[in-house]
C-alpha cells in the first residue's frame, strides 16, 4: 500500500494536508442554516439527473417513429427502467424548484447586489438553461402532452422580433415539427445544455470563492462564538448528509409516484386538455391573458429585468436611501407567479 | 562647442527607433495572429452554423382537391393533406373563379396547436389558448381574436376546371397505426 502511495506521490506532489489547505475555506456560520444550502441542493441534483441521464440515454432513441416506445420501454420492459426514469424526472422537478429557492434566498437577502452583481448574472444564465433543459426533456418522450408543448414552445420563439424566425428554424431543424426535430431536442437536452450548465456553474462557484460567501449575523448567536467554520470536513458533511436526505427523498417519490408514458403524440390532433410542465403553467396562462406579441414582449421585458435587477435596485437605492422597493417588488411578483401558476393548475382551459 | 560632422549619433536617440520597430513587428505579429485565429474559428463556427440551419423550407406542391363545378355555393369537403391535417375546402360564391373557394387550415395562428370543429357552438376552438373563430376562421373570442388573426387559408387554384390546392408534401412522424389510419380515411 506505501509503495502504491509513493509511486502516487512520485507522480502527484501533494499531500493529503496540502489538499485540505487548498479547500478548506472558512465557512460563515450561517451556512448551518439548512435554507442556506439551497445553492449546493441543485448542483446535487444535477449530478443525479447527469448520471440517470446517462442510464437513460443507452435506451432511448431520438426519432419521431421510436421515442415513444423507447420510452414505453424504459418504463415497463427495462430492469429497474421506471425507476432511472422517475428519479430523472423528479430530481428535474426538484432541481427546478430548488433553483428558483436558490434565487428567491438570494433576492430576499439582497445578495445580489455589489460587488455580487456578475454572480447574479451567471445564476441567471443558469436559471434559463436549466429551464430549457427541461422543456428540452420534457418533449423527448413524445407523448401528447410534450408534442404540443414542444410546438407551443417553438412557436413562442418565432414571435421573438427580428431573429424568431431564424431561432425557430433552428430549434426545430426546418419551419415546423419534423423528422429531425426530436434529435435537435437530444442534442440540447443531453449535450449542449449540460456542458453550458457545467461550465456557468464553474464560473459560479469560482467567483463566489473569489468574493468570498455573504455573510449573514443573526439575532440568536452567542458573540463568543467563531464566525466560521471549516469547509472541510464540516460542511462538505453537511452536504453529503443533505445528499443522503434528497436521495432518500428522490427514491420515495419514484417508488410512491413513478413516471408514465402518456398516449404517443399524434401531430394532427391536439388534445382537449393540454399543460406543459409545472415550471411553465405561469408562461402558458400568461399567454391566455394577452395576445402573442403583447404576451411574449411583455415576458421578454420581464426577463430582461430579471437579468438587471441587481442595477435596477442600485438604481432604486441611489434615488430613495434605505429604500425596502425591492423587498415589496420581490414578493409582489412571487405572488403574481404563485397565483398564475395556481390558476393554470386549477383549470382546464 | 558644437558636433563634430563625423562623430556618431548619441546611442539615446538609436536606441527608440529599433524598438519602435520591434514592437511594430510584434504587433503586427500579435495582430495577424489575431486575425488569423478570429477567420479561421470565424470560419468553421459560420459553416457549422450553415450546416446546423435547415438547407431550405419545407416542400410545397399542388395537389388535385376537386371537380370544381361539383361543389355547389355552401357545399364543403375535408381534404386530408399528404401528412394527414385536414382542410375544410368550401364553397363560397359562383362567380366561377378561384375566388368562389376558401380552403381552412387547422393550424391556430396562435401558437401553433390544431383547431377542432364544435358542431354544438357552430364554431372551432384551440384548446391551447382557448382561441375561437367562426366557420369562416375569423377569431372571434381568445388570443388570436384580440391580435386580429384568423385561420390561416391555404392557396387554391381552378386549372381546366380543376380545384388545386398548395400544401405541404412532408410529413411529422405519425405513428406507423395513425398513418395506416389516415390513409384508409383518405
Amino acid at each position: 500500500m506505501q509503495s502504491v502511495v509513493a509511486w502516487l506521490q512520485e507522480r502527484l506532489p501533494i499531500t493529503g494536508n496540502q489538499l485540505r489547505e487548498l479547500t478548506n475555506e472558512p465557512v460563515p456560520n450561517h451556512l448551518k442554516r439548512w435554507w442556506f444550502c439551497l445553492g449546493g441542493t441543485p448542483a446535487y441534483l444535477f449530478v443525479v439527473q447527469i448520471v440517470t441521464g446517462i442510464l437513460l440515454a443507452f435506451y432511448y432513441e431520438p426519432s419521431p417513429t421510436t421515442a415513444w416506445e423507447s420510452v414505453r420501454y424504459i418504463t415497463d420492459e427495462a430492469s429497474y427502467g421506471w425507476y432511472f426514469r422517475s428519479l430523472h424526472k423528479w430530481a428535474a422537478t426538484l432541481m427546478i424548484a430548488t433553483v428558483i429557492l436558490h434565487q428567491m434566498r438570494v433576492y430576499f437577502t439582497g445578495a445580489y447586489r455589489k460587488p455580487r452583481e456578475l454572480n447574479w448574472l451567471v445564476g441567471m444564465c443558469l436559471l434559463g438553461c436549466a429551464l430549457m433543459t427541461g422543456f428540452t426533456g420534457y418533449s423527448l418522450v413524445y407523448e401528447q402532452l410534450s408534442y404540443w408543448g414542444a410546438t407551443v414552445g417553438a412557436n413562442i420563439t418565432d414571435s421573438v422580433p427580428v431573429v424568431g424566425g431564424f431561432l425557430k428554424s433552428l430549434l426545430l431543424g426546418g419551419d415546423a415539427y419534423n423528422e429531425r426535430t426530436l434529435s435537435r431536442f437530444f442534442i440540447l437536452h443531453a449535450a449542449v445544455l449540460p456542458a453550458a450548465m457545467c461550465l456557468l456553474l464553474a464560473v459560479h462557484v469560482t467567483i463566489l470563492r473569489i468574493q468570498g460567501v455573504t455573510e449573514f449575523r443573526f439575532g440568536d448567536e452567542p458573540k463568543d462564538k467563531p464566525d466560521h467554520f471549516n469547509f472541510f470536513p464540516d460542511h462538505l458533511l453537511t452536504e453529503l448528509i443533505a445528499g443522503l436526505v434528497l436521495m432518500i427523498l428522490l427514491s420515495a417519490l419514484a417508488t410512491l409516484l413513478p413516471a408514465h408514458v402518456g398516449p404517443r403524440a399524434d401531430p394532427l390532433t391536439t388534445p382537449e386538455v393540454i399543460k406543459p410542465e409545472w415550471f411553465f403553467y405561469v408562461t402558458f396562462r400568461w399567454l391566455k391573458l394577452f395576445s402573442r406579441t403583447i404576451a411574449i414582449l411583455s415576458m421578454g421585458f420581464i426577463v430582461f429585468t430579471m437579468f438587471v435587477w441587481p442595477f435596477v435596485d442600485a438604481w432604486l437605492r441611489r434615488k430613495a436611501k434605505d429604500s425596502e422597493a425591492s423587498v415589496w417588488i420581490g414578493i409582489a411578483v412571487a405572488l403574481t407567479i404563485i397565483g398564475l401558476t395556481v390558476w393554470e393548475a386549477a383549470v382546464a382551459h | 562647442m558644437s558636433d563634430t560632422p563625423n562623430e556618431p549619433p548619441p546611442p539615446e536617440r538609436a536606441a527608440p527607433a529599433a524598438v519602435d520597430r520591434r514592437g511594430f513587428l510584434t504587433s503586427a505579429a500579435g495582430l495577424a495572429m489575431a486575425g488569423g485565429l478570429a477567420a479561421g474559428y470565424g470560419t468553421f463556427a459560420a459553416m457549422a452554423g450553415r450546416f446546423l440551419y435547415p438547407p431550405h423550407p419545407t416542400a410545397r406542391g399542388w395537389l388535385f382537391v376537386s371537380d370544381a363545378a361539383s361543389l355547389k355555393v355552401g357545399d364543403s369537403v375535408v381534404y386530408r393533406t399528404p401528412a394527414g391535417a385536414p382542410v375544410v375546402v368550401a364553397r363560397m360564391a359562383a362567380t366561377g373563379g378561384v375566388n368562389d373557394f376558401l380552403a381552412l387550415s387547422s393550424t391556430c395562428p396562435h401558437l401553433g396547436c390544431q383547431v377542432h370543429w364544435e358542431a354544438q357552438n357552430n364554431r372551432f376552438f384551440c384548446p391551447c389558448h382557448n382561441g375561437v373563430f367562426d366557420p369562416t376562421g375569423k377569431a372571434t373570442a381568445g388570443p388570436p381574436a384580440e391580435a386580429g388573426q384568423s385561420l390561416p387559408r391555404y392557396p387554391l387554384k381552378v386549372d381546366r376546371g380543376l380545384l388545386y390546392i398548395e400544401v405541404p408534401l412532408e410529413k411529422v412522424g405519425a405513428s406507423p397505426g395513425c398513418a395506416a389510419r389516415r390513409a384508409r380515411e383518405c
